[in-house]
């Protein structure tokens, strides 16, 4: 599979982790995002018209959509990752996936203000991405009373990948993550997944491994 | 209400807010290994539970580069800062200085630890030496913490009742009845830990969480701060 990306956007990294937590090799053609704007350019307009990364290409399956890309990569390798097949688990990953737009629209759009000095109404975006904050608090919580750890059962499926890094990076956007206990120990337990691997701003947990020693002089 | 009366309220509630224990956070929120951001009025900390078990609320500064420890990780029994990885224990002491391996950090390195102590399921921490211990919220039991951008009047006109001399504010919201144990925070917001009857069940907990979600969203319409927002 090739994965046209660029290591700083959250949407490439969903796919990215996906493939890492799943053990599927990716291609990855780095994509001159910023400042660029390689994606706006022929070559990737001909792919994804709508001019946004991550595309995905399997074969002659072209994906431009990263819940879609999300799907596909668990159907193929790691069918756990979809639930377990009732139509109760099945829907609310769903939910998740059309969620995790809201959290790109509100807290991407306000870090891509703050960063890459994108236009928008900074108080307007900051405002919805917290709205957006509380809803996913109060969904971890009710999950953390009935002593389930991730979004939608008691391991880790796309819903939890769809709506991981925009959270881990609202701060990116001005917009704060320490009123939200559940939310934190969430992205504890991602960070705890065996092959989870890194994007700048979302480091790994460093306590897994012991301290690193010294090595001794003049070896 | 002006803000000379708010602080006044909340002063109120908080009549010695430097030697008395404020409910910072639910002990099932900072479990073993991990630290957490907490707050006493005009302090940041760093609420940290070591491997085995133990509490600890630091500043959340560290004193070498101040780098907020809330950000650091929790190796073993002691705290260190995301930087440049100096380790602190639960007595504050630094033990660690990684680029001076052969180094014993002085005495005077310290992540200023607060006096800290869990009862009911709650995290409380005081800034200085406490007169009596913190009260008992006998019967009830912590179902989750959430941070309410209002005043302590509005939460008051929202619950349609005044908070008790241990800072307790019970409201019912469509027939379930909810407590709150109010902590201040930086500017016009409050922390509330919500705690139910000791013998809810799941679903009570749950309903719980969703009325003062309710709670929260009557109490912030009536806040004058949200209305200027």
């Amino acid at each position: 599979m090739k994965l046209y990306d660029y290591v700083l956007s959250p949407s490439c990294y969903k796919i990215r982790l996906l493939a890492a937590l799943v053990g599927v090799e990716l291609t990855l053609r780095p994509v001159d995002f910023h400042p660029g704007g390689e994606h706006r350019g022929p070559e990737l307009l001909a792919l994804n018209p709508a001019g946004a990364i991550p595309i995905l290409e399997d074969d002659d399956v072209l994906l431009t959509e990263s819940s879609a890309m999300l799907v596909y990569i668990a159907s193929r390798a790691a069918p756990e990752w979809l639930g377990d097949g009732s139509a109760r688990e099945g829907a609310r990953i769903q939910q998740w996936l059309s969620f995790s737009h809201r959290l790109t629209a509100t807290l991407g759009s306000a870090r891509l203000h703050e960063m890459l000095l994108r236009p928008g109404d900074i108080r307007g975006l900051q405002s919805a991405g917290k709205q957006a904050l509380r809803e996913l608090e109060a969904a971890l919580t009710e999950q953390r009373l009935s002593d389930v750890e991730f979004l939608v059962c008691d391991h880790p499926t796309i819903a939890d990948i769809a709506c991981f890094p925009y959270v881990a990076l609202a701060p990116d956007g001005g917009i704060s993550l320490e009123p939200y206990p559940s939310i934190r120990l969430w992205q504890r337990a991602i960070r705890a997944l065996q092959h989870f691997i890194e994007m700048p701003g979302i480091h790994r947990l460093h306590e897994l491994r012991p301290a690193p020693v010294r090595p001794e002089q003049g070896a | 209400m002006d803000l000379a009366t708010l602080a006044w309220k909340i002063e109120g509630m908080f009549p010695n807010a430097l030697c008395q224990w404020v409910p910072v956070a639910l002990s099932v929120d900072v479990p073993a290994a991990t630290v957490s951001p907490g707050w006493l009025p005009g302090l940041e900390l760093a609420l940290w539970r070591s491997a085995a078990g133990h509490i600890a609320a630091s500043s959340n500064r560290c004193p070498h580069r101040g780098m907020r420890l809330s950000h650091g990780f929790v190796r073993g029994e002691n705290l260190s800062c995301i930087y440049h990885g100096w380790s602190f224990g639960p007595d504050g002491g630094c033990v660690r200085i990684p680029a001076h391996p052969d180094m014993t950090p002085p005495a005077t390195i310290n992540s200023q630890n607060k006096a800290v102590l869990e009862a009911g399921g709650i995290v409380w921490v005081c800034d200085s030496n406490p007169k009596s211990p913190p009260p008992d919220f006998h019967g009830l039991v912590p179902v989750r913490s959430l941070t309410i951008e209002a005043s302590l009047a509005a939460l008051e006109a929202a619950a349609r009742a005044v908070a008790d001399g241990k800072g307790l504010l019970a409201a019912t919201i469509d027939g379930v009845r909810i407590h709150m144990a109010l902590a201040p925070l930086a500017g016009p917001q409050l922390l509330a830990h919500v705690l139910v009857a000791a013998d809810s069940t799941c679903e009570d907990r749950i309903a719980a969480s969703r009325a003062a979600e309710a709670f929260r969203r009557m109490a912030e319409a009536m806040s004058p701060e949200s209305a200027a927002a």
